[in-house]
């Protein structure tokens, strides 16, 4: 019945601590949402400022088509589920259930009725004369959902509710909260910290740490695409084994060198083609990330595998179902201490190691994670930041596999050999490059197409299948950045213009048509010494981000694209620097104040220009704390 | 073998002796509580009144005379009309302050504003002073507000100066976990209802050890009336009796055990909460 | 020692670094609130403008008719108060009145302690004016701000049913504020500004009190008559108020811990002797014990029956006795409410440590040693800090036992008297309002000094230093 959608929302405590940054979601009528994390992450502080316990400090909440950011939280039509349940201790279960509907002033005989459904849903009909304190954990769990779903709220919001349960009801009333999920058909969310609890339950997962979300998706995503090194140690267990190591390409191959070991494997390029080149020279250190599942000891696999590294078996723990073989591929290590050499293996049925055992065991590549060693983001993303493309400058042309480019005027490039790194959001569909579609991947939402140019393998974004076969494409130069001789020569063009300034409001007296005089309010953007008038839609948003009259004292950023200004004979005066030609595209690099500003140019302009800013389409950024509003 | 048979009738030699003699210090420790209550439960049906004539701690003659006395004899010293006006200010104190007090803690407690901190320290710093310093200031300030001679002026300064004691209370309402208060806010009930409906019934024992000691204080205070009331007439039982010399013990006695005996029962049958409730502000506080 | 010189720095340091960072923290406070006060002043509308100059006019303006009234009536009722007396009774406080009284001629003078009391109240009164003010200007503001930034302002009947719901604070601590302010700041500082005149004595209404600045405290410390007594009763006051302490806490603890021992049976009948001792008020258990060490009192009479001549326990000549008395008597009335609260302490101990520690084999002893005690006193350390204080300032124990006795050395006062005896009978007996009025100040100042040492050196302190 409701969509929840959470834009740019922060929290912001008085002394400073940010314990929400810029949480941006979309939550579908009737998902289960799972925010997950280790405590201290934010998600908590999200779900209450969703319960409107905890106000909003930037940003706009959503509740249907409704913008809840001040409403009071039995309004909301949200419920919630307490960790330590917070049941009524001095009221009967039939009375925790009623309280609610009760301050509604629903009809007492309306009430009986649903209390006495949720009791039958929730199979505690026979203890509503109780008190809470008569009651077991799971019991009084029962009572707590109860008390949440008989007010038939839009969103149910539950706050760690299985953690204070011993783990074989935990795993009971999982399932329970799931059944309840499907019959009741609302939208949940659930927090825990518990990876498991997530995995199981939830339709979607939101991984947070520290205040800021990690990664957004389904379950299954989330194990297979992890796109940093904390969520990949943080889904799945055993924990993922990370190593750490360089990448080197040699020719057709990629040679993977594990640092603290002497092992060293050799795999072909095509199984590492997303992975961002800069990292395949060998001295970049990465941390290479394999699942407990990916190795394997068994020797018919080994014996076929070309990925194969040695093991110094440690100690194994029997699960029943699977062996997990804890090794070394350091000789000297202990393979109990967490180290980047550790490794754990699962190995089917029960199997006999001895330890100090040295084995070979099996990579399988196909599964690997590959992360910056320092930002710890994934070097191999599912969509690539960019397509790398050895290519030839010769004579005003780029080449590259067949293919010629016209360089622009606006790209000064010297002759000779060069590396193109190409957004795959700068090949767009339609053109005149022949290129044939290998293969569409769905990314959230996004659909990746892997094509082949010539020889090259490249991936473009789109926002629908295409059918495999032939296509032309055309390449947004404007996107692409040159390295010339390791060094970067050429930059993409910057899409985002910022400028400062102020906001302020003119009250004015205007002839209404019936000849009275009407009071009439504008508000204006003051952007380099000039009036802009901003759009409703805008300022509202300012308006409910700041409190009091800040708004009138505060510097913001507006930001604003290429293609959101106009030349005009009044507005921002600009003094031309350069003219960039793309070809296909003109524009315009223009010294505004103390900012320069990329504009879309119809034509060639020199001199002194005038600039309108599209107010509407602004983004607005309040620097002191950092908070995107617009 | 023997040995540890030894060992075995060692340790419980030693348990036995242990229990003598804890119930012997026990048996001295009630003698020493109890023995001043019998003494002065004797002493009031002494039959002659002055303390000269006993028999060391007993009386020589036992009868009802002094109660008789206290009740009859109401010329010089109106003892029942004393006891009505000691139980209606503590009564009237008791409300008035246990109100107060209780919303103060729970202000303080639930609430989170500016002036929160400034508050409790200044409360502390106010603690420090000796009690009755100001006590010439609250005379003066009476006979200002006409209220000298009034028992509504005692009433005033007992329920006014309650709310200082706040803390213990806060420290119970602190255990109350916020979780209830924000389930029931979702539940649409204001803080006032929140208040009444949940606050209120879970406090049942902290309620019960303020109220108590607010009673407790003005029934047994005697500066504060000695000072402000000024007529025989409006006398509390503690001023009464005080006036009561070395001749009129078995009298003074008497009035002593019909005082106390409230104040006992109370006692009493609220132990267990008074146990609790200071312990939670101890440990809070 | 070691310890000790540590325990001691860390506490000086300690205290340093509150006293520096509560400072430091003024100028950034202040400076905010100039720059809130400059914000309003210079972007305030006409609206804002009306409200300074008349408290509601602004409101009224917004048409915020219910709220502008009630701004409106009580500036109205505040001028009157002014006009009618505050004003006089603002300038009263300084020179607490000029014209002396004369019933010869017919003059009626000015009652100078009137005035002060007067005085006093008239700067709360102003006080609370001044931000009852400042609210109404906020709150115009407010309204600007939201008139300005679109959104509605909260309407009067909102605005009321908050005063049940998020501001519920403001509604339920307005009744303990005035009490606290009428019956405990008010009179305090009244005494406290009474420390520094010359009232009392032979100047009191409607001879004319005058400011006299720190007279009343030199005389103390070092005029004769008063200044032998002081130190005398202020070396007696600490004595008294560490041993009845230590006595009271001590042996609370011990009858607890005896009470709380598996083998009593009948716990509750045991408990009833103390409870008993508890429950009787005090002033009858004073007023017994005097009955019983009287000449005519009962231990006489056995000293007598025994052949021996009656003592006055209580009497002038007694010293010792009778503060051992004081001592006795202030435990029997004492312990057994330091014994309730060990009690309910003892209930709350985890029994896993015991448990642990029994694993462990420790003896009862090094149970006891190690496990009760500390937790004890962790938890008491506060209580103790409360029950010392009481202690330095038990009014009741020597009141009743001996307030008419006089010793010699002594200026009205006896050698069993603590500070807050002499204090009483100076003011209220006596007359002696500043030079009481001093006293109090000076134990003020000691009981905060010793109870914020104890409180820095107690464990619940110093636990909370290393748990940071």
């Amino acid at each position: 019945m409701a969509d929840l959608s959470l834009k740019h929302i922060y929290k912001v405590y008085p002394n400073g601590t940010k314990a929400v940054n810029d949480f941006n979601m979309r939550i579908s009528d009737k998902e289960f949402i799972v925010f997950v994390g280790p405590s201290g992450c934010g998600k908590s502080t999200v779900l209450r400022m969703i319960a409107g316990l905890e106000p909003i400090t930037a940003g706009e909440l959503k509740i249907g088509d409704v913008v809840v950011n001040d409403m009071e939280p039995k309004d909301r039509d949200i419920a919630m589920v307490f960790q330590n349940y917070a049941l009524y201790p001095h009221m009967t279960i039939y009375e925790n259930i009623a309280f609610g509907l009760r301050m509604k002033r629903v009809p007492k005989d309306e009430i009986d009725r649903r209390v006495k459904e949720a009791a039958e849903i929730l199979g505690i009909t026979d203890y509503l004369k109780r008190k809470p304190k008569e009651m077991s954990g799971g019991q009084r769990q029962r009572v707590a959902l109860g008390r949440a779903i008989v007010r038939e709220p839009k969103v149910m919001l539950l706050d760690e509710p299985l953690s204070n349960l011993d783990a074989k009801l935990r795993t009971q009333m999982r399932s329970e909260i799931v059944k309840l999920h499907k019959k009741l058909n609302t939208t949940f969310i659930y927090v825990t910290h518990d990876q498991v609890e997530a995995m199981t339950m939830g339709t979607r997962i939101v991984v947070m740490k520290s205040g800021f979300i990690q990664q957004i998706d389904t379950p299954k995503n989330l194990y297979k695409y992890p796109s940093n090194k904390f969520v990949a140690g943080f889904i799945g267990t055993p924990q993922m084994n990370f190593f750490e190591g360089t990448l080197k390409k040699v020719g057709d191959e990629v040679v993977i060198d594990f640092a603290g070991s002497d092992a060293k494997i050799t795999v072909p390029y095509s199984m590492m083609m997303k992975t961002t080149p800069s990292y395949l020279n060998g001295d970049k250190p990465v941390i290479i990330g394999l699942r407990a599942e990916d190795i394997s000891l068994d020797e018919e696999k080994v014996q076929k595998s070309a990925a194969k590294i040695k093991v110094k078996i440690s100690h194994t723990e029997e699960l029943g179902t699977e062996t997990l073989v804890y090794g070394d591929i350091d000789m000297n290590g202990d393979g109990f201490a967490e180290t980047n050499t550790r490794v754990i293996i699962k190995s089917g049925g029960f199997k006999d190691y001895t330890p100090d055992e040295v084995l070979e065991a099996a990579l399988d590549i196909s599964a690997v994670h590959l992360f910056d060693k320092d930002t710890e983001e994934s070097i191999l993303p599912r969509i690539p930041e960019y397509n790398y493309v050895d290519c030839v400058s010769r004579g005003g042309k780029l080449s590259f596999s067949g293919v010629n480019i016209a360089i622009p005027p606006a790209i000064c490039l010297d002759e000779g050999a060069c590396e193109l790194l190409i957004p795959p959001t700068a090949i767009t569909f339609g053109g005149d490059i022949p290129a044939e579609v290998e293969g569409c991947e769905d990314i959230s939402g996004k659909v990746l197409i892997s094509l082949e140019i010539g020889e090259r393998r490249m991936f473009a974004l789109s926002d629908r299948k295409l059918p495999e076969g032939k296509t032309a494409i055309s390449i947004d130069l404007k996107q692409v950045a040159v390295n010339m001789g390791g060094e970067q020569v050429i930059s993409p063009m910057p899409t985002v213009n910022t400028l400062n300034g102020t906001f302020s409001m003119v009250k004015s007296k205007v002839q209404r048509s019936d000849g009275k005089k009407q009071k009439v309010r504008t508000y204006y953007a003051n952007i380099a010494g000039k009036q802009l008038v901003m759009p409703e839609e805008v300022y509202l948003k300012m308006f409910s981000a700041l409190s009091g009259r800040k708004v009138y004292n505060t510097t913001f950023d507006y930001e604003f694209t290429p293609y959101d200004f106009t030349l005009a004979q009044d507005g921002l005066e600009g003094e031309v620097q350069a003219m960039l030609d793309y070809g296909s595209e003109l524009f315009a690099k223009v010294k505004v104040g103390g900012s320069i500003l990329y504009i879309k140019a119809e034509n060639e302009v020199a001199g002194k220009v005038f600039l309108l800013p599209e107010m509407a389409k602004v983004s607005v950024i309040e620097k002191e704390r950092g908070i995107r509003i617009v | 073998m023997s040995s540890a048979k030894s060992a075995a009738a060692k340790a419980k030699t030693k348990r036995i002796l242990n229990i003598v003699i804890t119930y012997c210090i026990l048996l001295i420790v009630a003698f020493i509580f109890f023995f001043p209550c019998l003494w002065l439960i004797l002493a009031s049906f002494s039959k002659s009144g002055s303390i000269y004539t006993f028999d060391g701690f007993f009386p020589t003659e036992y009868s009802v005379a002094s109660f008789n006395q206290l009740f009859t004899d109401t010329v010089m010293y109106n003892y029942p009309k004393w006891f009505l006006n000691t139980l209606f200010i503590a009564v009237m104190s008791c409300i008035l302050g246990t109100l107060l007090t209780i919303l103060t803690a729970y202000v303080m407690s639930r609430f989170r504003f500016k002036s929160r901190k400034a508050m409790i320290k200044t409360t502390l710093v106010l603690g420090m002073f000796p009690s009755f310093m100001g006590t010439i200031a609250v005379y003066l300030l009476m006979t200002q507000f006409n209220l000298i001679n009034q028992q509504w002026g005692l009433i005033l300064i007992y329920s006014g100066t309650a709310p200082m004691g706040y803390l213990t209370q806060k420290g119970f309402f602190d255990t109350i976990p916020y979780s209830i208060d924000e389930a029931a806010r979702i539940d649409g009930a204001s803080n006032f209802t929140i208040f009444i409906k949940f606050i209120l019934p879970l406090s049942k024992p902290i309620l019960v050890f303020t109220a108590l000691t607010s009673f407790a204080w003005p029934w047994s205070d005697f500066i504060l009336p000695k000072m402000l009331l000024i007529d025989q007439d409006l006398y509390t039982v503690a001023v009464g009796l005080m006036s009561l010399d070395e001749t009129q013990f078995s009298r003074f006695a008497a009035g002593s055990i019909i005082i106390a005996i409230p104040i006992i029962v109370l006692y009493f049958c609220l132990v267990k909460y008074m146990i609790n409730g200071m312990s939670a502000g101890a440990v809070k506080e | 020692m070691e310890k000790a010189k540590q325990i001691l720095r860390s506490f000086f340091s300690g205290l340093c670094n509150k006293i520096a960072s509560f400072f430091k923290g003024i100028p950034q406070k202040l400076r905010s609130k100039l720059a809130a006060a400059k914000e309003i002043i210079t972007q305030g509308n006409g609206n804002v403008g009306a409200s300074m100059c008349i408290m509601g006019l602004g409101q009224l303006l917004y048409r915020q008719w219910a709220k502008g009234t009630l701004y409106v009536l009580l500036q109205a009722a505040f001028i009157i108060y002014f006009v009618m007396r505050g004003g006089a009774d603002f300038f009263g406080l300084f020179t607490l009145g000029q014209v002396k009284g004369d019933a010869w001629y017919g003059i009626k003078g000015d009652n100078s302690i009137i005035m002060m009391l007067m005085g006093i109240l008239s700067v709360i009164m102003i006080i609370f004016y001044i931000a009852v003010y400042i609210t109404n200007i906020k709150d115009v503001y407010r309204t600007q701000c939201a008139e300005d930034t679109l959104k509605r302002p909260p309407s009067f009947t909102s605005e009321l049913k908050d005063l049940l719901d998020k501001k519920f604070y403001k509604t339920a601590l307005v009744l303990p504020i005035i009490g606290v302010c009428v019956f405990s700041i008010l009179p305090i500082v009244f005494m406290i500004l009474i420390a520094f005149t010359n009232y009392g004595g032979d100047i009191v209404p409607p001879e004319l009190v005058d400011w006299v600045g720190f007279e009343n405290f030199g005389s103390i410390l070092s005029l004769g008559q008063f200044a032998s007594t002081f130190f005398r009763i202020l070396g007696w006051n600490l004595l008294w108020a560490v041993l009845s302490t230590a006595i009271n806490y001590f042996a609370g603890l011990a009858l607890a811990l005896l009470l709380n021992k598996k083998c009593v049976k009948g716990k509750a009948f045991w408990r009833a002797f103390p409870i008993l001792a508890y429950a009787i008020p005090g002033f009858i258990t004073l007023l017994g014990f005097k009955f019983m060490f009287s000449y005519g009192g009962p231990i006489n009479f056995y000293i007598q029956e025994g052949g021996g001549k009656a003592i006055g326990f209580l009497a002038v000549n007694s010293k010792w006795a009778a503060r051992f008395i004081g001592l006795g008597v202030n435990a029997w009335i004492s312990i057994p409410s330091t014994m309730l609260l060990a009690t309910g302490i003892l209930s709350n101990i985890n029994t896993d440590l015991y448990e642990a520690a029994r694993v462990d084999g420790a003896s009862a002893w090094k149970q006891f040693i190690k496990i009760t005690l500390p937790y004890v006193v962790f938890a008491t350390t506060p209580v103790l800090i409360t029950q010392f204080i009481n202690n330095f300032n038990n009014f009741g124990v020597f009141y009743f036992l001996r307030d008419s006795v006089r010793s010699e050395g002594y200026f009205l006062a006896n050698n069993t008297d603590l500070l807050i005896n002499w204090l009483y009978r100076m003011s209220i007996d006596n007359n002696y309002y500043s030079i009481g009025a001093a006293i109090s100040l000076i134990i003020f100042i000691i009981t905060s000094i010793i109870s914020l040492v104890v409180y820095v050196l107690s464990p619940a302190y110093r636990q909370e230093e290393t748990f940071r």
